[in-house]
């Protein structure tokens, strides 16, 4: 199953949808929905579930899955989801979070180097010390013993 | 398997026992210390690697009941509203320390005389400013000379950089005419004893993979060994004995293979922190000791102080490139350290400026609190948030009660089935009061320096990092556990230099004190050699 055929990356694009501004992908369109599931047995268990609620909530809005819906009703649809299995988004966001905001597109949409810190490392600007003679200009602040 | 007879054997390899190991080397006594962690490879730490966020949640988080690591002791913390943070490895705590490294101040060595709380300690300020000092060269200590809430001293670094954040901050603190200064910092700003110059990669609580963190892997240990200190990694001691002459005659210990190992010595010093010290010592029971090793006192584990944090957080209209730069060290405000009654509170606090966060803990962060929505506003939101947030932790100095303890759990145990420790602690009336008052002028800078929304924690729940108190020093030995120069009362060739030793807490980080302390112990062994015993 490629990453667009899967159904959770609907899901994904309607948790964090692209950026108005083109800035930001939406998360279904960055591949994680293979890593995602596969993450821990616990959370491919609470995706299989919460798709097949997002797919029946579908069915009843005359969808024949949650993937053919408009992008509004996707959204009334997890939050149906959202409350029926209480597990399911909180796990997934934390993981999805977590995947999404170390994403090179996503990084350089938010203006950083896709890079880890290590090993080039950033530059720092001093800063204006010259504030200090006012706290110097107070003189001694501890206590005499 | 009994091995030779050393002439000392130093028990842990963080902060304090690399300090007294190295200095105690020059002596060319036969020295060994046994750590129940390994050497790290900063090679491996996070910020090398594009998961570098996440990894704080794992392998490298604070709590040694999370971490999953052979190396740890589990910990229960149920009871206390504080959990503990530690680090099992050669240079312990300061592999993930923040490295702020500021002194006491001279009247925390007096806060019975000055404010009739606590007990004084039976040395001052004075007598450890020397050892400061050395402490600085071998940590290599970033700062600014001049600041008027010290007594002269000098260190050897210039200070960590302010960056836009740092400068911020200060004008909140220039608003209010309150004091701030460059925090003293154990990292090389420029290249310092082989150590390569902080490049200002962020998070140095995950270890520093440039090696310019003042961490005691990378200070003390290299010229330790060097000079003939033999240091036995993953080896976890389980018990100091007792010989027949009521002195201790060394150590049985868990080596890497699972072995039961025999280390015997003229001399030992415990150096676990505050929590595994006192573990060891009650782990060392005997038919002479039934309340535990050198605990004629009851004081054993007793006393134990955290420094309750409070944290609060500004968000700022402007980024704040708070991403950049060590995460904890900028400035710091001593405006309410010393003792004001007029406050509600006795004795006082510090703040600590924090950087910001990066892309996923800025996400996690507000997703847990509620403040980051999923959908069509998601976007939105985090903008908002991303670099624009800007932290500030207040040190509460927290007083000794005896109530406040560590204990052996009676079921719990580490891998080798040594019984682990329980913390037992509460808040005290005047911590809390004085975490309400950090909070409120913690908001009131925040705010002067330009926030538009500020959030506050108090007290934080992880921040069980210093742990101190538990095995006190003192002249009479009926209200302490080692002496002035941190020799067991009861047994004399047995010392302690960790902060179990601390009298009181005073409202600021105590590694740099835990070490000049161990450097004052070394000094006073070495100087008193012939009469040691006595």
């Amino acid at each position: 199953m490629s990453e667009v055929a899967d159904p959770l990356s609907a899901v994904l694009d309607t948790l964090i949808p692209p950026s108005t501004d083109g800035r930001l992908p939406g998360a279904g369109e960055l591949g994680l929905a293979a890593a995602l599931r596969e993450r821990t047995a616990e959370l491919g268990a609470l995706i299989d579930q919460g798709l097949a609620a997002a797919d029946a909530a579908a069915a009843e809005r005359g969808a024949d899955r949650f993937a053919a819906l408009p992008a509004e009703q996707r959204v009334s649809v997890l939050r149906e989801v959202e409350s029926r299995q209480p597990a399911f988004l909180p796990s997934l966001l934390f993981e999805l979070y977590a995947a999404y905001y170390r994403d090179p597109r996503v990084l350089t949409g938010l203006g950083l180097e896709a890079r880890p810190p290590h090993p080039q490392g950033y530059a720092l600007e001093p800063g204006d010390l010259g504030a200090l003679e006012r706290v110097r200009a107070r003189g001694r602040l501890y206590r005499e013993v | 398997m009994a091995r030779e007879s050393v002439d000392v054997l130093i028990v842990g390899a963080g902060a304090a026992g690399a300090a007294l190991a190295w200095s105690l080397a020059e002596t060319r006594m036969r020295i060994v210390c046994l750590e129940q962690g390994g050497w790290m490879d900063p090679s491996r730490y996070p910020t090398t690697r594009p998961d570098w966020e996440i990894q704080s949640f794992g392998e490298f988080g604070l709590s040694p009941n999370g971490r999953g690591r052979r190396e740890d002791y589990p910990v229960n913390d149920e009871d206390s509203p504080i959990k503990i943070s530690n680090f099992n490895a050669v240079g312990g705590g300061t592999i993930l320390y923040a490295a702020h490294f500021p002194r006491l101040h001279p009247s925390d060595f007096r806060v019975h005389s000055l404010d009739g709380v606590g007990d004084d300690w039976p040395l001052d300020y004075d007598t450890l400013a020397p050892y400061y000092d050395q402490n600085a060269e071998m940590m290599g200590v970033a700062g600014l000379a001049g600041d008027p809430a010290y007594p002269p001293k000098r260190p050897t670094l210039p200070p960590v950089p302010l960056g836009r954040l740092g400068e911020t901050l200060a004008k909140g603190f220039d608003a209010l005419g309150w004091h701030w200064w460059p925090s003293d910092s154990a990292i090389a700003t420029r290249e310092h004893a082989g150590r390569a110059p902080c490049i200002n990669l962020g998070p140095c609580i995950t270890g520093c993979a440039q090696g310019a963190k003042g961490s005691t892997d990378v200070t003390y240990w290299p010229a330790a060994v060097r000079a003939g200190v033999e240091l036995r990694t993953h080896c976890r001691v389980r018990e100091v004995t007792l010989g027949a002459n009521g002195l201790v005659d060394g150590a049985i210990y868990i080596d890497a293979e699972g072995r039961e190992q025999r280390q015997r010595a003229e001399i030992v010093v415990i150096a676990c922190n505050g929590v595994g010290t006192p573990r060891l010592l009650l782990n060392s029971a005997s038919r002479q000791f039934p309340d535990g090793l050198a605990n004629r006192s009851g004081l054993v584990g007793r006393n134990l102080m955290f420094h309750p944090y409070a944290m609060v957080t500004g968000y700022f209209p402007e980024r704040l490139e708070g991403y950049k730069g060590p995460m904890g060290c900028s400035l710091i405000c001593q405006e309410f350290y010393e003792t004001d009654r007029s406050r509600g509170f006795v004795r006082g606090y510090s703040f600590e400026m924090l950087r910001g966060m990066g892309p996923v803990s800025t996400a996690l962060q507000a997703w847990s609190g509620g403040r980051l929505p999923w959908g069509p506003t998601h976007h939105e939101a985090y903008e908002a948030l991303w670099d624009r947030s800007a932290g500030m932790v207040a040190i509460c100095e927290d007083l000794p009660e005896e109530h406040n303890r560590v204990t052996l759990d009676p079921r719990l145990e580490d891998a080798d089935g040594i019984p682990a420790p329980k913390i037992h602690y509460q808040l005290s009336e005047n911590s809390q009061s004085m975490l309400d008052h950090a909070v409120a002028r913690g908001k009131q800078v925040l705010e002067a320096a330009g926030a538009k929304e500020t959030l506050a924690v108090a007290p934080l729940p992880p921040a069980g990092w210093h742990l101190m108190g538990t095995a006190r020093m003192g002249t009479d030995p009926q209200r302490s556990v080692v002496n002035e120069w941190g020799r067991s009362h009861d047994v004399k060739n047995l010392f302690i230099v960790d902060g179990s030793v601390f009298v009181t807490s005073g409202g600021v980080n105590p590694t740099n004190t835990i070490q000049a302390l161990a450097l004052y112990v070394a000094d006073r062994i070495k100087r008193n050699l012939a009469t040691l015993f006595d």
